[in-house]
C-alpha cells in the first residue's frame, strides 16, 4: 500500500483497478521514501538555486536599481558582461556602484545583493560606506564581513564560491549530457545490430577506455585555442562515455530478443523506431544510474583539473581553482576547507542520488530491501 | 585456449597501435615543442635563436610531420627502444625504472592495506546487514568514497604539517626523503616511511571504501541464492554460511577487480604524487606532458595501455580458473 493510496482510500481501489502506476511514478514513489536520497536531491536543488541567484547573493552590482529615471539590473553583468547596462560604463562608474549611484543621481535607489562582495576583485576601502577594504595576504580569516575569509589578493571566498556554483553544476550536467548521448548512441548501435557494427563500436569503446584520461584531457585542452569552461566540459563528456556505452550495449543485446521487439518488428517498425521508442525506454533506468554517478565524477575531474592548474581562465573561478590557490598557502585553512567541503558535498549528493535511483529501479535490489 | 590467447593477443596489438597513434597525434599537436616550452618559459633570454632551433629540431626528428614521427617511434619500439627523454637526457626505460619503485611503494602498500581492511569490513557489513552499527559504518564508508582525494590530501597536509608542526605528530609536507644519500640505510628507510604515510593514507581510503562496498554488494547478491537457503536449512552456522558458502562465491568479481587494479599499481596516481611531490610515475607523466617530452609521454602511455590490456586479459583468464562454468570460448 503506497502513500498516496492510503491517503485517498476512496480513490485507491479505482486507480488500482483501472490503471496501475507507471514504472517511473512507481520509482519516484519509492525514491521519495529514501531520506538520504531526498536530502541529496534537495541539496542539488539548493545548489541550482544558488547558481541561478548567484549575483543576488554575492556581488557588488545592484540587483535592481533606479538610475536617472529608469530601472536597471546591473547584476546580470555577472552572467555575461554584455548584459550589464552600458549607461553605467558611459557614466564612468568603473564597477563601483554604491557611491557613484548616489553622487551621479541623488534620487536613485538600489536593491543590493545579500552579501556585498565581488567574486573577481577585492572590495576597496570605503567602497561600501564605512566598511574597510578586504584584508589581503594571509590576514583574511573568516569573519562577519568575509564569511569564508579572503584569498591572498583580498577577494572574498564566499563570493567566489557562490559564483563558482554555476560551473560545478554545469560541468556535471553538460558533460554527462554529452557523454550520455554518445554512449547511448554507440552502445545502442552495437547492441542492436551486432555483427561487424558491434565489433567496430566495441573496439572503439575499448580504445577510448584504454587511453589514459588525463593525457587525453590535458592534450585536448592544450590543443584547443583559448580554453574555456565549455571546452573543458565538452572534453570531459567526449572521454567519459565508455561505461555508458558498454551498459547500453548490454541492455540492447538483452532486449533486442524480447517479445515486444519482435512484435514491433512484425508491425513494420524500422530499426530507428524500434531502438528509440521500444528498447530505449526500457533500457533507460539502468543507463541513468551510471550517468548520475558520471555527473559526480565529472565534477571531480573538473575540480582536479582546476586544482592542477588547468581550469577555466580567470576571472571565472571554479571550486577546484580555489583549492589550487590554497596549495601555496596551506596556513590559510579556509581556502581549503570551504571549497573542499563544497566539492565533497556535491559529489556525495550526486552519488547518493545515483544510489537511490539504482535501488528504486533495479528490481533485484528492490526485492532485497523487503 | 591457444587460439583464444592468440586472438586476444592480436586484438591487443591492434588496440595498442590505435591508442599510441592517437596519443602521439595529440601530443605532437599540443602547442609548443620540447625546445620552446622548456627554455622559453623559465627564462626568455635563454630562448634559442631560429637557426639553433632548426638544428635541434632536426636532431630530435621534430622537423618531420607527426605521422612520420609516429612510424619511426613505432619502428624503434618494435626493436625494443623507447627512445631518450628530451628534457631529462636519459633513456625513457631508465626513467621509468627509476620511478617505478616509489610509485609501487605507495600503491602496493595502499592496495594491500585496502584489501586487508576492506575484506573484513565488507564481510562484517554483510553479516550485520540492516543493523544500526552496520548502517553507520556503511554510511561512513560511503562518505569516504565520495571524499575527493585531493581535498583529503590538502586537509591532511594542513593538519599534520601545519597545525601539528613542532609536535611529535608532525609529518613531512612533501617529497620522499630529506636525508642526504650517504645517510644510513635504516635512517633513510624510516625517513621514507614517514614521508609515505600521508600519500599512502590518501590512496588507501578511497580503495578501501570502494572494495568493502563492492564486497558487500556481491555478498548481498550471494546470500539471496538458493544454495544459501539450503546451507542454512542443513544447519550450517552463520559464520560457516558466510565464509564457506557465500564469500567463496563472490570471489569471481573480486578477482576481476584485482585484475583491473593492475595498471593503477604501476601507473600511480597523478594527483596524489603531484600534491606530495612524490617522485613516481604519475608525476613523471604529468611533468612529461607539461614539458612536451614526447618520448616519455609515449613510453608511459605504452606501458599503461599494455598493463590495462594485460589486466583485462588476466581478469578474464582468472575468471575461467575460479569458475569452471565460464569458458574462454
Amino acid at each position: 500500500m503506497t502513500d498516496s493510496q492510503s491517503r485517498h482510500p476512496s480513490r485507491g481501489f479505482q486507480s488500482r483497478s483501472s490503471q496501475s502506476r507507471g514504472f517511473w511514478a512507481e520509482a519516484w514513489a519509492r525514491f521519495r521514501r529514501k531520506p538520504l536520497a531526498m536530502a541529496a536531491l534537495a541539496f542539488v536543488t539548493l545548489l541550482a538555486a544558488v547558481a541561478l541567484l548567484a549575483p543576488a547573493i554575492a556581488g557588488t552590482k545592484p540587483v535592481l536599481c533606479r538610475y536617472k529615471g529608469r530601472i536597471y539590473a546591473p547584476c546580470l553583468g555577472y552572467f555575461d558582461r554584455r548584459l550589464e547596462p552600458t549607461i553605467f560604463a558611459k557614466d564612468r562608474f568603473r564597477g563601483t556602484y554604491p557611491r557613484n549611484l548616489k553622487e551621479k543621481d541623488p534620487n536613485s535607489w538600489a536593491i543590493w545583493p545579500l552579501v556585498f562582495q565581488d567574486p573577481h576583485r577585492a572590495v576597496r576601502d570605503n567602497e561600501w560606506p564605512g566598511r574597510p577594504a578586504n584584508p589581503a595576504k594571509d590576514e583574511g580569516r573568516p569573519n562577519g564581513i568575509n564569511l569564508f575569509g579572503t584569498d591572498q589578493y583580498g577577494v572574498d571566498v564566499f563570493a567566489k564560491m557562490v559564483h563558482g556554483t554555476t560551473i560545478a553544476l554545469l560541468v556535471g550536467v553538460v558533460s554527462m549530457g554529452l557523454a550520455g548521448t554518445i554512449g547511448i548512441i554507440v552502445g545502442a548501435l552495437g547492441g542492436y545490430f551486432g555483427g561487424w557494427i558491434d565489433m567496430l563500436t566495441s573496439r572503439i569503446t575499448e580504445i577510448v577506455m584504454c587511453v589514459p584520461t588525463l593525457v587525453l584531457i590535458l592534450a585536448v585542452i592544450a590543443i584547443v585555442e583559448k580554453p574555456t569552461i565549455w571546452k573543458t566540459m565538452a572534453i570531459i563528456g567526449a572521454t567519459g562515455w565508455t561505461g555508458i556505452a558498454r551498459l547500453t550495449r548490454g541492455e540492447f543485446l538483452r532486449l533486442r530478443q524480447s517479445e515486444f521487439v519482435t512484435a514491433a518488428r512484425a508491425t513494420g517498425a524500422g530499426p530507428v523506431r524500434i531502438m528509440l521508442r521500444h528498447i530505449l525506454p526500457n533500457a533507460l533506468a539502468p543507463v541513468l544510474v551510471p550517468i548520475t554517478f558520471g555527473i559526480a565524477s565529472a565534477i571531480l575531474t573538473e575540480s582536479s583539473l582546476s586544482f592542477l592548474g588547468f581550469g577555466p581562465p580567470p576571472p571565472a573561478a571554479s571550486w577546484g581553482s580555489l583549492l589550487n590557490d590554497a596549495r601555496s598557502n596551506l596556513s590559510m585553512w579556509w581556502l581549503v576547507v570551504f571549497p573542499g567541503v563544497a566539492i565533497f558535498l556535491t559529489v556525495l549528493a550526486y552519488n547518493l542520488i545515483g544510489e537511490g535511483l539504482q535501488e528504486v529501479t533495479d528490481p533485484r535490489l528492490r526485492e532485497a530491501r523487503k | 585456449m591457444a587460439t583464444y590467447l592468440l586472438r586476444r593477443l592480436l586484438l591487443g596489438m591492434l588496440t595498442l597501435v590505435a591508442i599510441t597513434f592517437i596519443v602521439y597525434g595529440l601530443a605532437r599537436n599540443m602547442p609548443g615543442t620540447p625546445l620552446t616550452v622548456q627554455m622559453g618559459e623559465s627564462d626568455p633570454s635563454r630562448k634559442l635563436n631560429p637557426e639553433d632551433q632548426e638544428r635541434m629540431k632536426r636532431i630530435y626528428g621534430l622537423d618531420r610531420p607527426w605521422h612520420e614521427g609516429y612510424l619511426r617511434w613505432l619502428g624503434n619500439v618494435v626493436r625494443g627502444d623507447l627512445g631518450r627523454s628530451f628534457s631529462r637526457k636519459q633513456p625513457v626505460t631508465t626513467l621509468i625504472g627509476e620511478r617505478i619503485g616509489p610509485t609501487f611503494l605507495i600503491s602496493g602498500t595502499a592496495l594491500v592495506l585496502a584489501w586487508l581492511l576492506g575484506v573484513p569490513l565488507g564481510l562484517y557489513a554483510s553479516a550485520r546487514s540492516g543493523m544500526a552499527d552496520e548502517r553507520a559504518t556503511s554510511l561512513l564508508l560511503y562518505v569516504l568514497y565520495s571524499f575527493p582525494t585531493f581535498v583529503a590530501a590538502l586537509f591532511l597536509q594542513i593538519v599534520f604539517s601545519v597545525w601539528l608542526r613542532g609536535t611529535a605528530w608532525e609529518l613531512p609536507l612533501f617529497g620522499m626523503s630529506d636525508l642526504p644519500a650517504d645517510a644510513s640505510w635504516a635512517a633513510r628507510a624510516a625517513d621514507i616511511a614517514r614521508h609515505a604515510i600521508l600519500p599512502v593514507t590518501c590512496q588507501t581510503y578511497v580503495s578501501l571504501a570502494y572494495d568493502s562496498r563492492f564486497i558487500k554488494a556481491n555478498m548481498e547478491e550471494a546470500v539471496r541464492q538458493d544454495y544459501i537457503r539450503t546451507a542454512r536449512a542443513k544447519g550450517a552456522g552463520p559464520g560457516r554460511v558466510l565464509f564457506h558458502h557465500a564469500f567463496r562465491n563472490t570471489l569471481i568479481p573480486l578477482v576481476t577487480l584485482l585484475g583491473l587494479s593492475l595498471p593503477g599499481l604501476i601507473g600511480g596516481s597523478v594527483i596524489i604524487e603531484q600534491i606530495f611531490t612524490w617522485p613516481g610515475m604519475g608525476r613523471l607523466f604529468f611533468e612529461s606532458i607539461r614539458e612536451r617530452d614526447y618520448p616519455t609521454i609515449m613510453g608511459l602511455t605504452l606501458m599503461f595501455s599494455v598493463l590495462t590490456l594485460i589486466g583485462q586479459l588476466l581478469a578474464d583468464l582468472l575468471y575461467c580458473l575460479v569458475d569452471p562454468r565460464v569458458s574462454v570460448e
